[in-house]
């Protein structure tokens, strides 16, 4: 049976039960690292070829903070690992949270659900980042 | 299918020239100017100086700080002065609401009357489409035939206060503010260089007697000496570590700094070169850059640095030069260059702040192109050397605290409805409860009166609608250069964000949307007005498949919009025009070319028939908002029979119930319909199954509860674990 009362089918994230610190620490590495546990045992070759790329954009952050590259060729990086992270968290995380953010309600995502936290997270760290380098110098527009 | 992909074409190739044409209309915008414009002596070379200035037969090449050129005409005696010609641009760098300056030439006769102007090139989107460029070109003609050194602003004449009104460009208040500055500051720098412009000397700076000799950290933390860095990347050059040029400057008539810096006799030495009301400041510098500028010839002027007090800027030449030679204050730093340059206007005033410029030519990476642009650090005597402290100074406004002010009546009822909206929503529970499926004005009047406040004041009155734009437009500030001002200057869209930012993340894009949005409201007003004067029978959904295809379009729009914008923010204003926003409440129906209109207008009339189309399958703006209302926190209620129950799915103007039942809150748009059913005890299946139950039993109705059934009569066996939340 559906329950309406929730957007998608409700979900237990592993930390479900954390204490409150626990639980904060968890939700940050889960903003972070979109690879689960069981993940890596699932498809070695596929993790591998996901980690490759993480590596890659984080390679591409650190030249950007070196002052190596432009500002297009980060947003254009930043773009293409926000697709595909999608792709990773809709296999290997697949939940946002639903309702207040200091709550603990877990839902299913959908695809849209996964795109829309996905663009905003990544907006959100981009931007810090970007402003990071800025206010540094170390990137020049 | 040949026909068809014909018509395909046909209606591309179409559409294209319908977007293209107005560019070619804004023949300013983004105009290419030679790269030189900034730096060739023969100004008139390159731009049509006879233009601004009429009957002027030659012109001279550039000269003066900041520069200007004169204009001649061939008299009987032999040729004549007959004004002044100059780049806005060599004068202030004054951005307008794109970020970039409006590059305007402008001609002033011997007397100080402006006598022509023209804009070169501007990068003002709203100009590019949603305004006709004249407005631009009407607005600099009103400054033709008045005096530089008038009051001149926007707004209404105020002839008790000496003040002159000019017509404002309705829309783009932020560029004609900026413009005005534009004409002001550089009219009168001119005016005053050449000597038509004469400043009342301020009262000259008495200093204490406080002689105690000072280390160099403590003059630099008194504020008596000052540090002026510009680096490599704010000229656009690629990021150094070294400084593009560091400054360190103060003034040297106090004698406590002059002597703790020069030395006992060394600043008696100096003193004694001065005469009366003249004026000696020191700077030393390190970097990559010279500040005396390795291009200068003796007799010449310093063309990179000069002190400027309010409207005055005061150049030094050679004679105003002396070396330095040394600095005796402890733990002075190293440097590299080093001079005393004096002031000998009168006008000039220790007593008053002043600022050291350093002038600059920036590099735009992407094309090649120089600009003018200065850096200047403040410097005010520290107080306890002056006499009497000092003195009280009234500073002007900054362009948007003007437009505050002037608009504080607005801002306060604008404030009181986004303050009445928040809090009406905030009550809807109570308001839904004393609505039911027949009656729901309880919430209708309220919803009601706010889309026609948002259309009639909002959208029509304040012109404040929201717009993907300037979504697009912070994005980029975010990413380039964050200007508070640059919002600020728009006081209606900066508190209407803000407004909205927070109630997306607390209820969803819905009570924007659905309750306030200018075009939203007005769209949906046409659905209701249509159905009340018998158009209902009209009147159609389209299919929930058909729906839940189409109204993806929209994400895509805003997609499409984002990566543009990556490319280029004027094509993505281009491409943004499918919000028809500008049209509707901008620029104003019948203001614009036809196919601006019949686009506006075609969707108005279809919103007749259909219940927002636009917002439904196109509006970039909403999917924007849409994607962050996944997260909101506080959504609907809904009870665990919902996923059977098709009765609010039916009623759902925004097609937003799936058939389990459950909201889409990125579709919905909080009209609050479905909530009304939630606790009318004739419309909720559920509930009136039970209250005929108890009916029939002959058991009280007692009230329903939050979780939208009868509170229980007894402790509870009826129906445990269905605590309605969505
Ligand atoms: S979808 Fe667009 S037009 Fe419709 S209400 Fe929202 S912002 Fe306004
Ligand atoms: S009926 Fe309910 S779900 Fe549909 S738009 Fe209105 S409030 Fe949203």
């Amino acid at each position: 049976m559906v329950d309406p009362r929730m957007p998608t089918d409700p979900i237990e994230p592993p930390y479900a039960g954390y204490s409150l610190p626990a639980m904060v620490l968890a939700e940050i590495w889960h903003h972070l690292w979109p690879w689960c546990h069981g993940g890596f045992q699932r498809k070695r070759a596929l993790v591998a070829a996901e980690v490759a790329v993480a590596l890659a954009v984080t390679l591409i952050w650190v030249l950007a903070a070196l002052g190596r590259l432009d500002a297009a060729a980060i947003i254009g990086w930043w773009f293409g690992w926000s697709v595909f992270e999608v792709m990773i968290r809709m296999q290997s995380k697949p939940y946002v949270k639903e309702g207040p953010w200091w709550g603990r309600q877990y839902r299913k995502a959908s695809l849209m659900d996964m795109i829309s936290y996905v663009s905003f997270k990544n907006l959100l760290i981009g931007a810090a980042l970007f402003l990071a380098l800025k206010s540094m110098g170390l990137l020049v527009l | 299918m040949k026909r068809i992909l014909t018509l395909l074409r046909a209606v591309l190739a179409a559409t294209t020239l319908v977007l293209v044409a107005p560019l070619a209309m804004a023949a300013a915008y983004e105009a290419p100017l030679p790269a030189e414009i900034g730096t060739a002596p023969d100004l008139c070379a390159m731009v049509a100086c006879h233009e601004v200035m009429p009957g002027a037969d030659s012109f001279s090449e550039r000269m003066g700080r900041p520069a200007y050129v004169e204009a001649y005409r061939d008299g009987e005696q032999g040729r004549e002065l007959i004004g002044y010609v100059f780049l806005s641009t060599d004068i202030v760098d004054i951005p307008a609401y794109s970020g970039k300056p409006v590059v305007t030439l402008i001609g002033m006769d011997t007397q100080g009357i402006i006598v022509g102007t023209r804009i070169l090139r501007h990068s003002e989107p709203i100009l590019l489409l949603g305004i006709p460029e004249e407005e631009l070109t009407k607005f600099v003609n009103q400054y033709l035939g008045k005096f530089v050194g008038d009051k001149i602003e926007i707004g209404k004449s105020r002839p008790d206060a000496g003040y002159i009104g000019l017509d404002a460009i309705t829309g783009a208040t932020v560029t004609v503010i900026a413009q005005n500055q534009v004409m002001l500051r550089s009219g009168v720098a001119i005016a005053r260089q050449v000597g038509i412009l004469k400043s009342d000397p301020k009262p000259q700076a008495r200093f204490t007697d406080v002689h105690e000799l000072r280390s160099w950290e403590e003059l630099v933390r008194e504020g008596s000496v000052r540090r002026l860095t510009v680096r490599p990347e704010q000229l656009g050059l690629p990021r150094a570590n070294e400084p593009y040029i560091e400054m360190y400057f103060g003034y040297l008539n106090v004698p406590a700094v002059g002597k703790s810096l020069l030395g006992m006799s060394g600043h008696e030495r100096l003193m004694s070169r001065l005469e009366p009301n003249e004026h000696a400041i020191f700077i030393i510098a390190n970097g990559v850059d010279s500040f005396k500028g390795s291009g200068f010839v003796r007799g010449g002027i310093y063309d990179r640095i000069q002190v400027a007090q309010d409207m005055d800027t005061f150049t030094f030449r050679d004679m105003d030069y002396y070396n330095l030679w040394g600095l005796e204050a402890e733990g002075a730093p190293g440097y590299r260059e080093s001079g005393i340059f004096i002031i000998r206007d009168p006008v000039f005033s220790a007593a008053y702040p002043w600022s050291l410029v350093y002038l600059g030519n920036k590099l735009d990476r992407n094309t090649g192109e120089r600009s003018f642009v200065s850096f200047d650090q403040e410097y005010w005597v520290p107080a306890h050397y002056l006499e009497g402290g000092r003195p009280t100074i009234i500073k002007p406004d900054p362009p948007w605290v003007r437009v505050w002010k002037m608009r504080a009546v607005e801002i306060g009822l604008f404030t009181a409805f986004l303050l009445a909206v928040a809090t009406v929503y905030a009550n809807r529970n109570r308001l839904t409860r004393m609505s039911n499926r027949k009656n729901k004005w309880p919430v209708n009047a309220f919803k009601y009166s706010f889309w026609v406040i948002s259309v009639g004041f909002v959208g029509f009155y304040l012109l404040a609608q929201p717009s993907i734009t300037q979504v697009l437009t912070w994005f980029h500030a975010l990413l380039f250069q964050w200007k508070w001002e640059l919002f600020l200057t728009d006081p209606f869209i900066f508190l209407f964000w803000i407004f909205i930012i927070v109630t997306v993340f607390v209820w969803g894009r819905g009570l924007f949307c659905g309750w306030m949005c200018p075009f939203g409201s007005l769209s949906e007003l046409l659905y209701k007005i249509g159905g009340a004067v018998g158009l209902k029978r009209f009147q159609f959904k389209l299919s929930k498949p058909w729906h839940d295809r189409l109204k993806w379009v929209k994400y895509g729009v805003f997609f499409v919009l984002l990566a543009v914008s990556m490319f280029s923010m004027g094509l993505a204003e281009v491409l943004s025009e499918v919000e028809p926003f500008k049209t509707t409440f901008l620029v104003g129906l019948f203001s614009r070319t036809w196919p601006y209109t019949l686009f506006a207008a075609g969707l108005l009339a279809l919103s007749i028939f259909i219940e927002r189309p636009f917002c439904k399958y196109l509006c970039p703006l909403g999917a924007a908002l849409a994607m962050p209302s996944t997260f909101r926190w506080y959504g609907l209620k809904r009870k665990q029979e919902c996923d059977s129950c098709k009765a609010c799915a039916v009623g759902c103007g925004s097609l937003a119930i799936d058939k389990d039942g459950r909201i889409d809150q990125r579709e919905c748009l909080l009209c609050l319909d479905c909530m009304v059913y939630y606790t009318d005890t004739h419309a909720c299946p559920p509930l009136a199954k039970e209250r005929k139950r108890r009916l029939k039993a002959g058991l009280p109705l007692t009230p329903i509860g939050a979780n939208g059934y009868y509170i229980p009569i007894h402790p509870e066996p009826m129906r445990p674990a269905t605590a309605g939340k969505s």
